[in-house]
């Protein structure tokens, strides 16, 4: 039995046949009913896990079709429009699912017909039942007005008015229907007897190309996914090829035999559409997902979709039949580190225009990184300076924050120093650099200048420090940064 | 003399056949130390290199500096791994600025190809990340070029070090490592070694604060900081500022098995290393005339005055500009 919390009180949400047995209904409250029995077993209700075993439900749906949607908090619709032929027709497929579903421990109803509003009726008041194109009347007059998935207050009133079956709101006229009781009332039934269209908009976007396979026997080896991957993809390549397009992601969906999904993406740097490659890029991902993916008693479907797609260039081989090309060996390689690890384990430096340091080199992830241009062709000349500013060959991503006892003169280099607990005496110091904050960007008008200087202490060692903000009466005392260290 | 003819060609022959079955032929190597005089070891000594007799002018990269490439035996392999060690994490900077001098030698040849710079979080962490317009000045890399790599642990860092080492779509692979990590043993630079070698990419694997143990690179160079030298403009060197980066580079390991230490200077110019001479004296004295700034009020002495000689060519406390050193009363 499980409780929820509703007026501050415990009532009953959900029992099951025992319980039932018991005389024990829902919205009881729970005191009443350990009352009658003291020894019932009450959990409490929990939204989210129940979400969870919803998206999973659907997650597993898509075996089925990909147009899966959650209805609720206790339904799903399955857009099974041109997919039934594949499981034997529509009763055979009902069937299908609603002995997988009891397989797997749950009690379902389903319903299938030509309107989602008339599946829904079926479903619900019906349990298992197939409605033919044009019996939606037939279905749904005899049914209570909850059929029509209306609002509880407009139900009431209209139950209020002697209506009481969807037949007798159909033999109503419309008019004063509309005008008293809403449009929405009339939506929905237009929408059951599929005088609307009515869209079911799927939880996952349809991928553009999949190719699956069912297996007789379920797999669990990652070998033979991987094996099963690259077979895919070669059913894949052929699509991709009429499209002359390439994959940029692409989605590995396993299907358990108990009903869980695996979920595996992987992005690409650039369109792909060689089964080695492919193959190779799941492998990476399936070695990082080893200890996460469970297999279980196997799997029983494999699914490869290509979750967006780019065009391709086709590429001239030279004669030997090689096709030399050292930015997609690199690209390659990058997407299989993405794979194995991170969008960020392979970062590229891009340069932008800005004065602040740690601002003038952005570090990207290489897939959002610009391709690589020609070297030194489109370049500009960058402007001519007699002595360009010396910058350091590390920096700190955070300065580090250093005490300074001493300076020279009040607004000059330090003597000496003490950054990270150990103390340096500046032997040189050249300097100072004055990069003032970017002003024009908002939250950063009022911020102090820098002052920077490269140091270098008593053992050779040269670093980059800064001061910020400046000496004066009234402020605070200004502090010292290391920021970086040169060569 | 003490080998006959007969036997000495035995081991040749065996020699040769050993070569044969690694597939490669042993040469012979001059021996350039000075202090193995000829007359008494005799000509017998024969120095056997293996490995790399395929292409022995081109199988090393020069640093330009003639002792340095002679105690290298030729300079540093090319298609090999070679460990660049700092004493301390706080050397890093000076460890990375003399690996990408490397690197960027090796640039001048392959023009275009990018270099891939792997490092563990905590490495760049501690050390910094490496900030590619400092990289373009100096080393003359393009931003285009370079690629960064950040693992979150050391044998992510490995494997990607390994799968980027068969490549040859990079000019240089440089791999950054903190401390003795027990996963970087004889068996990972083995495998980092060879797929180098089998690729002919040069792989530097930098070590910061790691201590010196077995490794299958054949060369490992211990680089510190040295003191700059200041910079040259028309009226000579102007007193107290910072010159161009400067190493000392100690051979740890090296095929030739030879000692040596030598102080680099590298011309971010001409991308090219100098060496500079072991003790040279105070440069700013020796052009005077009127050219030099005014010196300091007070006794100019012979020698530095402080305790420790400066070292380097680092201009002597009395030598530099009156505002820059201490206060002095009366």
């Amino acid at each position: 039995m499980i409780s929820h919390r509703d007026n501050n009180a415990q009532r009953i949400a959900a029992l099951d046949e025992r319980a039932e047995a018991l005389k024990l209904k829902r919205g009881m409250g729970i005191a009443d009913a350990r009352a009658m029995h003291p020894a019932i077993d009450v959990v409490e209700a929990d939204a989210e896990a129940d979400r969870r075993l919803l998206e999973g439900l659907a997650d597993w749906c898509d075996r089925y079709t990909p147009l899966v949607a959650i209805d609720g908090d206790d339904g799903l619709f399955l857009d099974v429009t041109g997919c039934t032929h594949l499981f034997g027709g529509e009763r055979a497929m009902q069937d299908e699912i609603l002995t997988r579903f009891f397989e797997q421990g749950f009690d379902v109803r389903a319903g299938l017909a030509c309107t989602p509003g008339a599946a829904w009726a079926a479903a619900r008041f019906h349990g298992d039942r197939i409605v033919a194109g044009g019996e939606e009347e037939a279905l749904l007059s005899p049914l209570p007005l909850s059929a029509l998935r209306i609002a509880p207050e407009t139900r009431t009133s209209l139950e209020s008015v002697g209506l009481r079956t969807v037949g007798a709101v159909m033999a109503a006229p419309r008019a004063p229907l509309a005008r008293r009781f809403g449009a929405a009332l009339l939506v929905r039934l237009d929408q059951a007897l599929g005088r609307l269209d009515e869209a079911v908009s799927p939880r996952l976007p349809v991928a553009p190309l999949s190719v699956e396979r069912h297996l007789a026997e379920p797999v669990v080896l990652t070998d033979d996914i991987e094996r099963l991957v690259s077979r895919l993809a070669v059913a894949l390549k052929s699509d991709l090829e009429r499209r002359s397009e390439g994959a940029r992601t692409l989605a590995l969906l396993l299907f358990r035999v108990d009903g869980a999904v695996s979920r595996i993406a992987v992005g690409t740097s650039r369109p792909m559409r060689e089964p080695q490659l492919i193959r190779k890029l799941f492998h990476e991902r399936l070695a990082a997902l080893e200890q996460n993916i469970d297999a279980g008693f196997g799997f029983d479907l494999v699914r490869l979709s290509v979750l967006s797609v780019a065009a391709f260039d086709m590429l001239q081989g030279d004669l030997a039949g090689e096709v030399a090309d050292d930015d997609a060996d690199i690209a390659l390689f990058a997407d299989r580190i993405r794979a194995r690890l991170s969008d960020a384990a392979v970062l590229k430096p891009v340069v932008v225009e800005s004065h602040l340091p740690e601002r003038a080199v952005a570090v990207v992830p290489f897939a959002e990184a610009p391709q690589r241009r020609m070297p030194a062709t489109d370049r500009a000349t960058p402007p001519m300076t007699i002595y360009p500013p010396e910058r350091p060959v590390r920096l700190f991503r955070s300065p580090e924050p250093i005490e300074v006892p001493a300076t020279e003169i009040p607004e000059g280099p330090p003597m000496n120093f003490r950054w990270r607990r150990a103390l340096y005496r500046v032997a040189r110091a050249e300097g100072p650099e004055r990069i003032a904050a970017e002003w024009w960007r908002p939250g950063e008008e009022g911020a102090p200048t820098r002052d920077y200087y490269r140091i270098e202490d008593s053992e050779g060692r040269r670093y980059w420090l800064y001061r910020q903000g400046l000496y004066s009466a009234s402020q605070a005392a200004p502090r010292w940064f290391m920021h970086g260290v040169f060569a | 003399m003490a080998m006959s003819a007969v036997a000495r060609d035995t081991v040749f022959a065996l020699r040769r056949q050993i070569a044969k079955i690694e597939g490669t032929l042993p040469e012979r190597l001059e021996v350039p130390a000075p202090g193995a005089s000829a007359d008494t070891a005799g000509s017998d000594i024969t120095i056997v290199r293996r490995g790399l007799a395929v292409a022995p002018q081109d199988a090393f990269l020069r640093t330009g500096i003639e002792r340095l490439d002679a105690a290298l035996g030729g300079g540093l392999p090319k298609a090999a791994l070679s460990e660049i060690h700092g004493l301390e994490t706080r050397d890093a900077g000076a460890v990375a600025g003399f690996a990408l001098s490397l690197t960027s030698l090796i640039l001048k040849e392959k023009q275009g190809l990018p270099v891939l710079w792997i490092g563990t979080a905590e490495i760049f962490r501690e050390a910094g990340f490496p900030y590619a317009s400092g990289l373009h000045a100096l080393f003359g890399i393009e931003p285009e070029q370079l690629l960064f790599s950040e693992a979150p642990k050391l044998p992510d860092a490995l494997w990607i070090a390994e799968e980027a080492a068969r490549m040859t779509a990079f000019a240089a692979v440089m791999l950054e490592i903190r401390g003795s990590p027990q996963r970087l043993d004889l068996t990972a630079t083995r495998r980092l070694h060879a797929r180098a070698q089998s690729a002919g990419r040069p792989v530097l694997l930098l070590r910061q604060a790691g201590e010196a143990e077995p490794t299958a690179a054949p060369v490992r160079l211990i680089v510190s900081a040295a003191p700059a030298a200041s910079r040259e403009t028309v009226a000579g060197p102007l007193a107290g500022s910072i010159g161009r980066p400067a190493f000392t580079v100690d051979i740890g390991k090296s095929r030739t098995a030879l000692p040596g230490q030598f102080t680099l200077e590298w011309n971010p110019d001409e991308h090219a290393f100098a060496e500079r001479a072991e003790n040279p004296v105070a440069v700013v004295s020796a052009s005077a005339r009127g050219t030099d700034p005014t010196p300091a009020s007070g006794a100019v002495l012979a020698f530095p005055a402080v305790a420790s000689p400066a070292p380097g060519d680092k201009p002597s406390r009395q030598q530099r500009p009156a505002h820059r050193s201490p206060r002095r009363t009366g």
